[in-house]
């Protein structure tokens, strides 16, 4: 008896053993006889639609259950992920007044209009999203997958699409650039610059105007040969940005140099936004530093007369500045110069200690000596 | 066999080494007073085993009477209690005599030479009184006059660290927020090393202090050679290094006295070139070195608390180079 039902498992494990066999030559026979339409002009079939999106969204959910959401009620916030929306974004899903371009909606699946499916995501999915890409969707991963801080923001504004008009979006986006009036000839030459438009200046101003989100540094007078620094090190991978990245690798030829010229070369922009409260301690600690904890002076490295690598911090943007200390205190990596001297002392800083430095240095005078009132 | 007599004259070579950290060769009082106590205790300890194996050889093959006698509860409360507790009581009191003797030695004793050195992640921060009575900071090396009391007082800025120059003393623990002391008197000139006894964190093993004994009169002289400032830059290369010492932040940590740069968080630099080695014994002093030190430290001494200074051109180095070689 007992040797007879033996008998009946082995057969049962045989069975199995072959089906799945079977399965896989099947499959392999499938694939390699070129019978599925691969073709993205002739769609899918509702169920095959179906089974993809059921799985598309319970693998996002999945993934994005445990992720944290930040505050995202910060208008930098919003305005910077905007600006980079702009940049990256709008060419496949469009915006408020812009259409996607006809040829990237003709992709398998066509890339949704984010005015409208931003809604179906929680923050944390759409973080998850915008951070990881999808496989065989066409959407990209972030190029600097180190920089949370900056997908955050593209969420941020991405919270804010839905509700937003063509006027509406606009501001939020290119703040106060217009596009200038082109010839057809000029148009013919260069294509129309209406959605181009202040490529850099879109969040780092240009003339007499700042920033417009304050978690993007102000470059006016900055050493030309730290923004030069800036900017290869931006291109050459060893400074990890998403914003930053492709916008520095596209810049050919002598362009880095003038880009630099051109900054540092302006006067400061008036501030557009009230100077935050200065705290005692903070301007202590900029000209003395505080030998206990292993933090030298400000001064050394940020004074008017230091290196022209360094940057000068007087009239920095203070949530720039503070973000920037915290990403190195909370261990993003710094392989880039002169970021390998700026990382350590920023992790012997303490949070409180980041952010009074950071208002401190928001309310000089810009091109000041720090130490001195404003 | 020739591998074996390679390694015999080897160690013996290494026994014969009188500089670096030799534990047997004394050349002070008190670490003469160390080594005798460790000939008492080898030659005692192989005294000791000779007898037990003795007493074991018997108590297999001796001749029955002893073996008996062996056996005998007084024997075994004589052998195995008593004697281990006298032997063990004596040297007890024999080690706590010499630990207080030189522990306990006053600082500020005339003719004493006071030396306070604390222990910093990962190396050492070394200040003296000069003669005038103002003290000055040096680092990571040390200077002694021989046939004079020198006293240690040893402190930590962070973790526990220990101060263990085994040629010229005892170990004695660094241990934040205490003073401990160490009287060392030296007797013979040399260049002892001494490695930080106690772990102390990621960089612990490159965290080593040379100290050099040296005749009294040389001793004076050099003492007010090292409280001085340093000297005025002369060549235009070193004058530009200086200029990128003071604009790159350098100053902000290390101090080179007589000049704007007054940083207490690294060592004191101000006669930086007339050390053996660079970040604490962890390479000896040359240019090269000394850039491999500035641009690729981490490498060199990983986790070590100066950042990386990759920012300046082969121009730029060398007159760095040539302004802190220059700080003799």
């Amino acid at each position: 008896m007992r040797l007879f039902a033996r008998a009946r498992t082995r057969k049962a494990a045989g069975i199995a053993a072959a089906g799945v066999v079977a399965i896989a030559m099947g499959a392999v026979l499938f694939a390699g006889s070129g019978v599925y339409n691969i073709a993205a002009s002739s769609g899918h079939w509702t169920v095959v639609e179906w089974f993809l999106e059921f799985g598309m969204r319970n693998s996002v959910k999945r993934r994005a259950w445990a992720i944290e959401v930040p505050p995202l009620g910060d208008p930098d916030l919003a305005v910077l992920g905007a600006a980079h929306f702009h940049r990256a974004c709008v060419h496949c899903h469009g915006a408020p007044g812009i259409r996607a371009d006809l040829t990237a909606q003709r992709a398998l699946p066509p890339p949704p209009d984010l005015t409208r499916v931003s809604r179906e995501w929680e923050p944390n999915e759409l973080f998850w999203i915008v951070k990881h890409g999808i496989k065989y969707t066409g959407m990209p991963a972030w190029v600097a997958l180190d920089r949370d801080d900056e997908v955050w923001a593209v969420v941020a504004f991405l919270r804010k699409l839905p509700g937003l008009d063509e006027a509406a979006y606009r501001k939020l986006a290119l703040g106060s650039e217009e596009a200038p009036q082109q010839s057809g000839r000029n148009i013919a030459e260069v294509g129309l610059v209406a959605d181009v438009v202040g490529a850099c200046a879109r969040c780092h101003g240009t003339d007499q105007r700042g920033p417009a989100s304050g978690l993007v540094p102000v470059l006016h007078g900055q050493p030309r040969e730290f923004l030069l620094g800036a900017l290869q090190s931006y291109a050459d991978g060893t400074r990890s940005s998403g914003m930053m990245q492709p916008v520095a690798q596209e810049l050919r030829g002598d362009s880095i140099e003038k880009l630099a010229t051109y900054y540092s070369s302006l006067p400061a922009p008036a501030p557009n936004r009230p100077r935050g409260e200065k705290a005692e301690s903070a301007a202590a600690l900029a000209t003395a530093g505080d030998s206990a904890a292993g933090v030298p002076a400000c001064i050394g490295c940020h004074g008017r007369t230091a290196l022209a690598a360094y940057p000068r911090l007087a009239g920095q943007n203070a949530p720039y500045m503070a973000n920037r200390l915290r990403r190195w205190k909370s261990g993003l990596p710094a392989s880039s110069n002169p970021e390998t001297i700026m990382a350590p002392i920023a992790r012997r800083l303490s949070d409180a200690q980041i952010g009074e430095l950071s208002n401190y240095f928001a309310s000089l005078t810009p091109g000041g000596e720090i130490g001195r009132s404003p | 066999m020739k591998k074996l007599l390679a390694g015999l004259s080897a160690a013996l070579a290494l026994a014969g080494c009188r500089e670096g950290q030799p534990v047997l060769f004394a050349h002070s009082l008190e670490a003469e007073a160390i080594a005798r106590l460790a000939w008492v205790l080898f030659l005692g300890g192989g005294a000791i085993l000779l007898l037990v194996v003795a007493a074991v050889w018997t108590a297999i093959r001796g001749p029955s009477a002893m073996r008996r006698y062996l056996a005998t509860p007084r024997m075994v409360i004589a052998g195995g209690v008593a004697f281990p507790a006298v032997v063990l009581t004596a040297l007890l009191f024999l080690n706590v005599t010499l630990m207080h003797s030189a522990a306990r030695a006053p600082s500020d004793k005339p003719g004493i030479v006071p030396i306070t050195v604390s222990g910093e992640q990962w190396w050492w921060r070394v200040a003296y009184a000069a003669p005038g009575g103002a003290a000055f900071e040096s680092a990571n090396e040390i200077r002694i006059p021989v046939g004079r009391d020198i006293v240690f007082t040893l402190r930590s800025a962070d973790v526990i660290h220990s101060f263990w120059i085994p040629s010229l003393g005892g170990k004695v623990d660094m241990v934040p927020g205490r003073d401990t002391r160490l009287r060392v008197h030296a007797t013979r000139p040399g260049v002892f090393r001494g490695p930080c006894a106690e772990y102390c964190g990621g960089a612990h093993a490159l965290m080593a202090l040379q100290v050099t004994a040296i005749q009294p009169h040389e001793f004076d002289a050099w003492l007010s050679g090292e409280g001085a400032d340093a000297a005025p830059v002369q060549s235009e290369s070193a004058r530009e290094g200086q200029r990128l010492f003071l604009a790159s932040g350098c100053g902000t940590c290390h101090a080179v006295r007589g000049t704007p740069a007054a940083g207490t968080i690294g060592p004191d630099l101000t006669h930086f070139a007339s050390r053996r080695s660079i970040g604490a014994d962890t390479l000896p002093i040359d240019r090269g070195n000394l850039l491999r030190f500035i641009a690729e430290g981490q490498k060199v001494k990983p986790g070590n608390r100066m950042p990386e200074f990759r920012i300046f051109s082969p121009g730029q180095h060398d007159a760095l180079a040539t302004y802190l070689l220059g700080l003799r």
